[in-house]
């Protein structure tokens, strides 16, 4: 388990801070009282808010990461960090709000351990002219009943391909069910740039399957 | 016809199959698409990529593990943790969930009758009136955006058109102030009403019944909502909508 320690450890001087307060209930020192009252309301929040989303908390981690275990050390340092935030929420879909956390943690655990695989990320502008031209949609797209037949290891693989704003958009809608404005409100883009990187990453996976026949 | 559609076009495919057109332009594209072949196979094919991802995909619980760690992890105050005291950590926090579940279904029934009551009173004064509806269509793409619009978080909205139990709309009710979701479904002359109501609990509850004032009514609890169905079908029958509605996939 070595792989957890940094993990917890690194956002550790706000999180000694945050919890300073709450611990100062039980060595009264100031004001403890409400500190008390506050701890226990950030613990009900935390598990009404949070917990129901931890499944797809650890989806999105998973494929953003591209495995379980990142995902999982993810998934825990993303949920300090709601712990500690869950007073900034402000309405709106719980769900887009903890997917929001876990994908900026998702990203700076990787900045921090895998910083090689964000590098495509950088040059996403030529990628996404490149993506622009899927070449003749006509004659060589795979009809309905091929895509329903495409084999999944593939069609995993496919996806893990995928640069990572396309993917996560993709997985965000068609994996995970978010509808547009939750997308644009998790990923930090507006709707315009959802939909045309989900419509390139959708494109992408037939033009996948399609080479693959 | 040298290119099936250009991008534009491609977009708004994309759109209506995600459900996120407003009628008049998921009218505007189902015409295109009746009139021009490459347009319909298009969008044929992103459904079926769409289903695949659904049915090859499907929605998980996170590893049983994970949520032992994240309770202790959030429950730990650093300041005074040892390694040793992990595991106890763990488990207080664990038995804190189970023991606030516990009360909350203790005093549940006192804590439901308000919300039932205003659950039936919105059935009731569907059914009086011209629709039972506020936004009327037979398509889940439909009705799932209509609520985005309207309150915080769309209600989990699924097809059971193939079990005889067609969806109808859906119509926002008022339970405790507050506007919440509720679908309503069809069983051959008589609507079926499911509110969402969130509730402060996490602790899942099964169906059970709760009939009042004539009426068929089954409550349950998953995820921090709580579904009220209720209807004038046979209780069976309200019975075996509940099975059908919980273990549907929901709308991606």
């Amino acid at each position: 388990m070595a792989i957890v320690s940094p993990v917890i450890d690194h956002p550790a001087s706000s999180k000694h801070r945050d919890h300073l307060r709450v611990v100062s209930s039980q060595a009264p020192q100031r004001d403890d009282v409400s500190d008390m009252a506050s701890g226990d309301n950030d613990n009900v929040r935390f598990r009404n808010m949070v917990l129901p989303h931890l499944g797809d908390a650890y989806t999105l981690a998973r494929w953003i990461t591209g495995n379980r275990a990142d995902a999982e050390d993810v998934v825990q340092d993303a949920c300090l960090r709601a712990f500690r935030a869950i007073r900034n929420y402000d309405g709106g879909s719980k769900r887009a709000w903890v997917l929001t956390i876990v994908r900026h943690a998702a990203y700076s655990w990787l900045r921090r351990n895998r910083p090689a695989a964000l590098v495509a990320v950088e040059n996403l502008e030529a990628v996404e002219e490149a993506l622009a031209m899927p070449g003749d949609h006509d004659s060589a797209t795979p009809e309905a009943a091929l895509i329903a037949k495409a084999d999944a290891a593939r069609l995993e693989a496919a996806i893990a391909a995928l640069p990572s704003p396309f993917r996560e958009t993709l997985v965000l809608r068609d994996v995970q069910g978010l509808d547009y404005r939750e997308i644009a409100a998790v990923t930090g883009v507006p709707i315009g740039t959802v939909m045309s990187r989900l419509a390139r990453g959708r494109g992408r996976l037939i033009a996948d399957i399609r080479r693959k026949e | 016809m040298t290119r099936s559609t250009d991008r534009a076009d491609s977009i708004l495919v994309h759109a209506y199959l995600d459900g996120e057109l407003d009628p008049a332009n998921a009218l505007a594209i189902e015409r295109r698409m009746a009139a021009e072949p490459a347009l319909l196979a298009e969008y044929k094919r992103l459904e079926a990529l769409q289903r695949l991802l659904r049915d090859r995909f499907p929605h998980q619980g996170p590893p049983p593990e994970l949520r032992a760690r994240i309770g202790a992890a959030v429950g730990i105050k650093p300041t005074r943790v040892q390694p040793s005291w992990r595991a106890l950590a763990a488990s207080i926090a664990i038995t804190a969930i189970v023991t606030s579940g516990a009360t909350w279904v203790a005093r549940g029934p006192e804590f439901g009758d308000p919300v039932r009551d205003a659950v039936v009173a919105g059935h009731i004064r569907s059914l009086m009136a011209s629709q039972p509806v506020d936004v009327v269509s037979s398509d889940r793409h439909t009705v799932k955006p209509w609520f985005n619009g309207r309150i915080p978080e769309a209600p989990r909205v699924v097809d059971l058109a193939k079990e005889n139990f067609p969806l109808v709309g859906g119509r926002i009710d008022v339970v405790g102030r507050k506007p919440v979701p509720t679908l309503v479904y069809r069983r051959h002359a008589h609507f079926i009403s499911v509110t969402a109501v969130p509730v402060a609990d996490l602790a899942d509850a099964a169906p059970a019944r709760h009939p009042a004032d004539g009426y068929g009514i089954v409550r349950w609890t998953e995820n921090g909502v709580a579904y009220w169905a209720i209807s004038d079908v046979g209780a069976d029958e309200l019975d075996s909508f509940v099975r059908l509605f919980r273990v549907a996939p929901p709308l991606t």
